[in-house]
């Protein structure tokens, strides 16, 4: 598929050996974005508690996962990997939507979606080889009083649609509103103008955000780095995400190579 | 013409034609459309304008400086505050649930009396008059009114502290964790005054050994903020980080090197790299050290191999680091934060001070003048005291206080001490949320949420300088609650005891002024940092170091209990957001797991999955077992924090209390309890 | 019967006629009235005494904050730098006072122009424009428009419709992409 270009594109450059995992991120993201804690008691019904204790069907916009390099005690090596949406230049979920409810269509290249749209058929789900959309199978429910006050950014979902990161796209609109109102330009955003949760929140700087296109931004250099690489970048999707590791078992699990494949 | 069938049915389809032609239909199916998508049964957001007010949150042990975010005035998240010089715009995974956690279900909405096994809702006047009325008869008396604290840095205990002494009690207690150990080790054996610091900003090599900066032990932000700085994304690392432990940690994954050590073995490991910085020359200014040295002799590197399990080649290398870094400074603690032995404590003491880098912090001037010193409180040992309250050795108080701790579930042996606490004449819990103590108090009077309430900090442990922080109430109070030190400074009125202040704000404002810092802005979110350094002068403790260096090393497999900041604190249970970021070799549904290597597993002949009993220290918890290869063969590691009993529906009989199985036993030498690393027997269910 | 027949046929399309016609009046003449009930502000609020009595200028109230986000209706916030006692002779305002001031709560303004939670406006980008091309021009009026309230959707009448804003957009040349109006 042709990717559509972009004179902006936001973008990660994520330091994989710099985080620790800690898992702020996740809490960030979730506050920013709405998403309510799935309760134990909302799928009793099915006798199971669906629960984050069960990840079965929670909504985690980002996932730190925590990846290994295989080997044995004392060799054994870890890693930790947010993992938001890649935001890909040519998204594998984006033409399988049979409603056009997400669509890679705005300045900055960020795949949108659009909740009462979707139909919830999930073929974007099955599309993505990132695993980062996520099905409501419940409405969002928030503990008593909890969702008295939420976040003024994201919208609620009811149960039956899929969501996913937006790399935390009001943040981009207020940005530019802020640039308006200081008579800048809001389309040459300075760097940190625009910043998500997860990385405004990451005490380990690990999480980087900004302009791809835009040499001004710390992400356009390191994304050119020979340390970097994005997730199975191989399946050609380009996406807008990066990794940053020194690591080479870190690079080769990043794309699944095979153990004697050579690395390209 | 009359209207027969006939006529009225093309009247009809006439009447149907012509609405075809008027907004009936389309309007109709246009508004239908819009209503199906109202979804009245989902949460609305709230409008107005997004602000920020700064604060420090201290629902984390040490706290983060953050802002609170609130919409229309109500408080909605968190995000750092990038002017602090703490926490430098970064937020914990448990403070970033700080507006969350306001609403949370667990909160205690008031005060509550037990009656009977259930609770009943009492007023503040009540509350205050039933306190006031018991401990009247308690004045005087030694060791009737006790209290047990888990902030350890707040100047709300000078206020709790100072009341107890105007009451005649010294039983005055903090939790235990890094802090206590250090100061137990600093302040009691070896003479020392202030507190141990760690200057990780100048550093250019840290060696952590057991203390898990990034994840456990002291301020982790700052700690993930200051190793960050250095080592920027492109350039040059200017700091190298090693960490010696027995499990593969979050600090170890993003060390330089990991050096594998028994979760018993770290004072020997310490000790070894003593003898080898002593052999090559390296000398101490603090008393003692001749003696020091003979004791450091006896760790060589075949002693270190057997006493830790580190390889002499490995032991070598990290001497050879210190000794090649211009500023390297040694980190020592439990991987647990707490129950780590003051051997260890004291042997990190005498590397800092082998190596020129030991940091000592001066104490703040106390703001309540007749207030124990805060150092020699917390060199204290709430487990031995406990214990001997049990053996019927210590009085049993009659009012036992518990300020920002959670005892019955936190403490070593927990299910035990659990008991030991519920034979307090009066067990009062300040508790902001429905915890287990809580639960088994007497006298719930809620806390206000560390965003509803006036607080501070005097040097978080771990810091490398003297650093003081205000907590401001930036969010509407949800429930009726009270801050614990202006209710005891009510309750002191009307005793008759004199702590020199009426209200907490005025004890907050003579500390400030005593400080030297500026109330505006430290409310405004500042940090007040001093250059001024403490006395380094003390004594090395070697007599004491080698009765607790020799003891005997544990027999069999070893358990360390991992504390990770994202599954809560013994104090805070996983809020619910946070619960996301458990892993599933963590908790998976209600299953605790356990984490062990494939060696280990094979020789307890248990495989991936498997339910096993874990027994130690008079108690068992299950789990199931969760193979990973980052945990030293013969060790079992265990995240503490679950299996809540009391709290809410998201952490409630989630897993098993690691904390039930930590097995205490007096270190030899400083007779202090100890219990990270300690055996545990391992049974295939 | 074939003359039975033609006066049927022709009896039964007046009848048609009769009824397409009573449709098509009751369809554009009574429904629009049935779709909607008619609500009052819950305070009568008069522009005019505002801005022509006490010289106030539209950006005393509705204006941009420093992030460059509107302050759409004010609250009490702004309303209680004037209103913090009774000021005027109205009793419009002194309900506003007892009610609202004092018991510290915001008024439920209706909003003509509301917009679902899904819908991201920025007033910023479109600052170029009059005000008046969205929002009823009441600058000098003395009383507050009727409010009409659509009793199925439960919307504003004048809420602006996703295709209105996709034909504004189109014509200027601007994005039309989901996110730039969508969260």
């Amino acid at each position: 598929m042709h990717a559509k270009e972009f004179k902006i594109r936001w973008g990660m450059v994520i330091d994989v050996d710099k985080c620790t995992g800690c898992g702020a991120c996740m809490v960030a993201c979730q506050v920013e974005n709405n998403i309510a804690p799935v309760t134990p008691e909302v799928d009793a019904w099915a006798g199971v508690a669906y629960d984050a204790s069960n990840k079965l069907r929670t909504l985690n916009w980002l996932t730190v996962y925590e990846i290994n390099n295989k080997k044995a005690f004392p060799e054994y090596e870890v890693a930790y990997m947010p993992r938001p949406c890649m935001q890909c230049a040519s998204p594998a979920c984006v033409p399988v939507c049979p409603v056009v409810a997400t669509d890679k269509n705005e300045e900055g290249g960020i795949v949108s979606q659009i909740y009462p749209r979707c139909i919830g058929c999930r073929y974007c789900m099955a599309a993505c080889p990132y695993h980062a959309r996520y099905f409501n199978w419940f409405d969002p429910t928030w503990p008593a009083g909890m969702a008295k006050a939420l976040s003024p950014s994201t919208s609620t979902r009811p149960r039956g649609v899929v969501e996913k990161c937006n790399f935390c796209h009001t943040r981009f609109q207020q940005a530019k509103d802020k640039a308006r109102q200081e008579g800048g330009d809001p389309n040459s955003l300075a760097d940190g103008a625009y910043n998500t949760a997860c990385a405004e929140v990451c005490p380990s700087g690990a999480i980087l955000f900004g302009d791809l296109n835009n040499p001004a931004h710390k992400v356009h250099a390191l994304a050119h780095s020979k340390h970097s690489f994005r997730l199975l970048e191989r399946l050609g999707l380009g996406p807008q995400v990066y990794y940053y590791s020194k690591r080479e078992w870190v690079h080769r699990l990043g794309d699944n190579y095979l153990p004697n494949e050579k690395k390209a | 013409m009359g209207l027969d069938r006939r006529a009225f049915i093309k009247f009809i389809v006439g009447g149907a034609a012509g609405t075809l032609f008027t907004p009936i239909p389309w309007k109709l199916a246009d508004d239908s459309s819009i209503w199906s998508q109202n979804w009245s049964w989902i949460p609305r957001l709230k409008s107005g304008a997004v602000t920020a007010d700064a604060t420090y949150s201290k629902l984390c042990s040490a706290g983060c400086a953050v802002k609170v975010k609130k919409v229309g005035g109500l408080a909605f998240g968190v995000k750092g505050n990038a002017d602090n010089a703490l926490s430098q715009g970064g937020v914990c995974p448990l403070c970033a649930n700080g507006a969350q956690m306001l609403r949370s279900p667990a909160r205690v909405a008031g005060p509550l009396k037990k009656d009977g096994s259930a609770f009943k809702a009492i007023s503040w006047d009540e509350a205050e008059a039933l306190l006031a009325d018991k401990l009247k008869g308690l004045k005087g008396q030694s060791g009737k009114v006790a209290a047990i604290s888990g902030d350890g840095s707040g100047t709300a205990n000078e206020v709790l502290s100072g009341f107890l002494a105007g009451l005649g009690s010294s039983a005055y207690y903090y939790m235990p964790s890094d802090q206590t150990t250090m100061a137990k080790a600093w302040n009691g054996i070896m003479g020392g005054s202030g507190q141990i610091g760690y200057d990780l900003e100048g550093a250019d090599l840290v060696l952590c050994i057991g203390a898990d900066i990034m994840d456990a032990f002291g301020p982790t932000v700052r700690n993930q903020k200051a190793i960050a700085a250095k080592r920027p994304i492109e350039g040059d690392k200017t700091v190298t980080l090693l960490y010696a432990g027995p499990v593969r940690t979050r600090t170890a994954a993003v060390a330089d090197t990991w050096v594998p050590v028994s979760p018993d073995g770290g004072a020997a490991f310490a000790l070894g790299l003593a003898n080898l910085l002593i052999k090559s020359g390296k000398g101490a200014s603090l008393g003692g050290f001749g003696e020091f040295a003979e004791l450091a002799a006896k760790f060589g590197p075949d002693a270190v191999e057997k006493a830790a399990g580190v390889k002499t080649e490995a032991l070598m290398t990290v001497a050879k680091a210190l000794l090649m870094a211009k500023n390297p400074v040694v980190v020592v603690g439990s991987g647990s934060g707490q129950g780590g032995g003051v051997a260890l404590a004291a042997a990190g003491v005498a590397l800092n001070a082998l190596l020129g880098s030991l940091t000592v912090l001066p104490e703040f001037p106390k703001a309540v003048s007749h207030a124990p010193d805060r150092s020699g409180l917390l060199a204290k040992d709430v487990v031995a005291w406990l214990a001997d309250v049990d053996a019927g050795k210590a009085p049993t108080p009659e009012v036992l206080f518990v300020y920002e701790a959670n005892p019955a579930y936190a403490l070593p042996q927990a299910a035990a001490m659990a008991k030991t606490l519920d034979k307090a004449g009066l067990l009062v819990s300040f508790s902001t949320y429905m915890d287990e103590t809580a639960a088994l108090a007497d006298l719930i009077l809620p806390a206000p949420h560390p965003f509803e309430r006036l607080d501070d900090a005097q040097s978080p442990y771990g810091l490398g300088k003297a650093t003081y922080l205000l907590a401001t109430a930036v969010a509407a109070p949800e429930k009726d609650c009270k801050s614990t030190p202006d209710f005891i400074l009510g309750l002191a009125g009307k005793l008759g005891v004199d702590l020199g202040f009426g209200a907490f704000e005025d004890v907050l404002k003579a500390k400030v002024q005593a400080i030297g810092a500026d109330w505006d802005a430290l409310a405004a979110g500042g940090a007040f940092v001093s250059d001024r350094k403490g006395s380094a002068q003390a004594d090395l403790g070697a007599s004491a170091l080698a009765k607790a260096a020799a003891a005997p090393k544990a027999q069999g497999t070893l358990l360390a209990a991992l504390d990770h900041l994202n599954i809560g604190t013994g104090a805070l249970a996983t809020p619910p957001h946070a619960l996301l970021t458990v892993r599933d070799t963590e908790l998976y549904g209600k299953d605790l797991f356990v984490q062990m290597c494939a060696a280990t597993a094979k020789s307890l002949g248990v495989s991936e999955g498997a339910k096993v009993k874990l027994t130690a220290g008079g108690s068992e918890i299950t789990a199931r077992v969760a193979l990973n290869e980052g945990v030293m063969t013969g060790v079992v590691a265990a995240p503490l924090g679950l299996g809540r009993t009391a709290w809410d529906p998201f952490t409630k009989g989630k897993g098993d209390n690691v904390s039930k199985i930590l097995a205490v036993s007096a270190e030899p030498g400083t007779g202090y309890s100890v219990w990270a690393g300690s055996a545990v027997s391992v049974a295939k269910m | 019967m074939e003359e039975k027949k033609g006066t049927k046929c022709c009896g039964g399309f007046l009848a048609f006629v009769l009824g397409f016609l009573l449709s098509v009046v009751a369809g554009w003449v009574l429904f629009p009235g049935m779709l909607y009930s008619e609500l009052d502000q819950p305070i009568p609020f008069s522009h005019k005494i505002h801005v022509e009595d006490q010289g106030l200028t539209c950006d005393s109230c509705h204006f941009f904050r420093e992030d460059g986000s509107y302050q759409g209706l004010p609250t009490n916030e702004q309303c209680s730098g004037c209103h913090s006692e009774v000021v005027g002779q109205t009793q419009a305002e002194a309900k506003y006072v007892q009610e609202y001031v004092q018991k510290n709560k915001e008024v439920p303004w209706l909003n003509y122009q509301y917009q679902p939670d899904n819908v991201l406006f920025s007033h910023k980008a479109h600052e170029p424009f009059e005000c008046t091309e969205c929002h009823p021009d009441v600058a000098k009026a003395d009383k507050a428009p009727k409010y009409y309230e659509n009793k199925l959707s439960g919307y504003s009448k004048q809420t602006m419709k996703m295709w209105q804003c996709e034909r504004c957009h189109a014509e200027n040349g601007v994005s039309n992409a989901c996110h730039v109006c969508h969260k």
